[in-house]
């Protein structure tokens, strides 16, 4: 009877999990579906960091953890009238990351793939067992697949932050107003 | 007094109770109010840079902004602006905020123009305010503001072939809203087709940014006179379609000339109210 009810319960459990779509389930590749959709809780080959953990991790002066914001960034079109005005929002991130916009698509650009395979390897130093945090917004598959990437190019510690700025400044975590890098 | 031991427990107790309840929704207050700071300033930024030198005074009733709060298509996010027509107006502005060009659109009614109510489509990138900018003839500013609720709609891909969107290119219909009466005020509905490319676009196919190309300007006739001239930016969604006001003297002819970031143009006259309503284009 008990474990009738048990199962019962369970069943009921699952359902309501799967009702609420959270969280997806991992794809074998990289994700290429729309970018603003539930994401997994998980990611293999590599952390995933909440907002407190990171504060404490990314303090670390022992092991310094290179930060890598792969959000959009707005392109400026070439043939924008001068008359226009071009005036992008302040970009806020954790202080000390580096905003690599695109290094997080699917299907990146074959060019833009090699930009972050460097960029990355500049910023740790070539050393694979560094601390690679990747983020770009909440409920953004853009991070998932950065960091993905960074686990493909074989960095061995390499942390996802799912909980993007918006969870960083919920926390009353301290930011800084940083530009894109120039990405082919 | 007559107050005994439990309800003086009670009396107590209540603020400890909002304290707590106080105390689990700071956190959540605090980045609201960051964020609202962050609105703030940004309007400010943009008061200075859109209108540089000139006072921005509140909407005084003369114009109002519908949008849904939670747009389903960021890059399809209806507008609609009501102006109360208590003062006569020379234009509008749209500006969304938190997009990299803010400024979407700026209206500038002609003599034939019944400017009282204008609905368009735009490309939302943030969750942002957008502001409706009436410059009213003896030239003051009044600002209505709507906060919207749609993100990624600059990146959003325009359609799933790039080059039949091009090739259909410039077709335009017009579709006229009621009943004609001379003299009397009648809404139209103008619908072009042009991608609207904003460059944030990545074709799906060849994985390359979309060269941006988008309809800078538009102006409507009619009979030779002035109903609207439209400068517009990036913001617009593709395949723009615009519903506005106008007042026909008579049965006559309105004449569209749309220009791109090209150079291209395209024009066409519809005749109103002649032949059938949103009827291929005479042009």
């Amino acid at each position: 009877m008990t474990i009738r009810l048990t199962l019962i319960a369970m069943a009921v459990g699952l359902v309501a999990v799967a009702r609420a779509g959270h969280p997806a389930p991992e794809p074998p590749g990289f994700w290429t579906g729309p970018v603003n959709d539930p994401v997994p809780s998980t990611i293999k080959g590599g952390t995933v960091i909440h907002t407190r953990a990171l504060a404490i991790l990314i303090k670390d002066q022992n092991q310094p953890a290179v930060i890598v914001d792969v959000s959009n960034a707005p392109r400026r079109p070439e043939n924008l009238p001068a008359t226009s005005t071009w005036l992008p929002v302040p970009h806020h991130a954790i202080p000390g990351a580096i905003w690599i916009p695109g290094a997080g698509l699917g299907a990146p650009p074959p060019a833009l793939d090699e930009y972050f395979r460097k960029r990355l390897a500049a910023a740790t130093g070539n050393d694979l067992s560094r601390r690679v945090v990747l983020y770009c917004h909440e409920r953004c598959w853009l991070s998932w697949n950065g960091a993905k990437r960074a686990i493909q190019y074989g960095y061995r510690n390499v942390y996802w932050f799912p909980d993007g700025i918006e969870g960083w400044r919920k926390a009353r975590q301290p930011t800084a107003v940083i530009e894109p890098e120039a990405t082919p | 007094m007559g107050l005994n031991r439990s309800s003086l427990l009670k009396v107590l107790a209540w603020p400890i109770v909002g304290g707590l309840v106080l105390l689990a929704t700071l956190p959540t207050a605090f980045a609201d109010e960051e964020y609202d700071q962050d609105r703030a300033a940004r309007w400010k930024q943009l008061q200075e840079s859109l209108f540089p030198h000139r006072q921005v005074l509140d909407s005084g009733g003369i114009v109002s902004i519908d949008a849904p709060p939670r747009a389903l298509d960021a890059a399809l996010v209806p507008i609609e602006l009501h102006i109360s027509g208590s003062k006569p107006v020379k234009g509008v502005y749209l500006v969304i905020d938190d997009n990299p060009a803010p400024m979407a659109g700026h209206f500038v009614f002609g003599p034939k123009a019944d400017p009282r109510e204008l609905k368009l489509r735009v490309r939302v990138n943030a969750y942002t305010n957008i502001h409706a900018v009436v410059e009213t003839q003896d030239g003051q500013l009044h600002a209505a503001t709507k906060f919207v609720k749609a993100a990624g709609g600059c990146s959003a891909p325009a359609g799933s072939d790039d080059a039949a969107a091009l090739a259909d290119m410039g077709r335009m219909k017009l579709r006229l809203l009621g009943e004609f009466t001379a003299d009397k005020p009648m809404q139209a509905q103008l619908m072009i087709r042009h991608p609207n490319f904003n460059g944030m676009q990545m074709n799906q196919i060849t994985r390359f940014y979309t060269p941006p190309r988008f309809i800078r300007s538009i102006d409507a006739t009619y009979d030779g006179a002035q109903v609207f001239h439209l400068d517009a930016d990036i913001s617009l969604s593709t395949d723009p379609v615009i519903t506005f006001g106008f007042v026909p003297h008579a049965k006559g002819q309105m004449k569209v000339v749309a220009q791109d970031s090209s150079n291209a143009v395209f024009d066409h006259s519809f005749d109103v109210p002649g032949g059938t309503p949103g009827a291929a284009p005479a042009g």
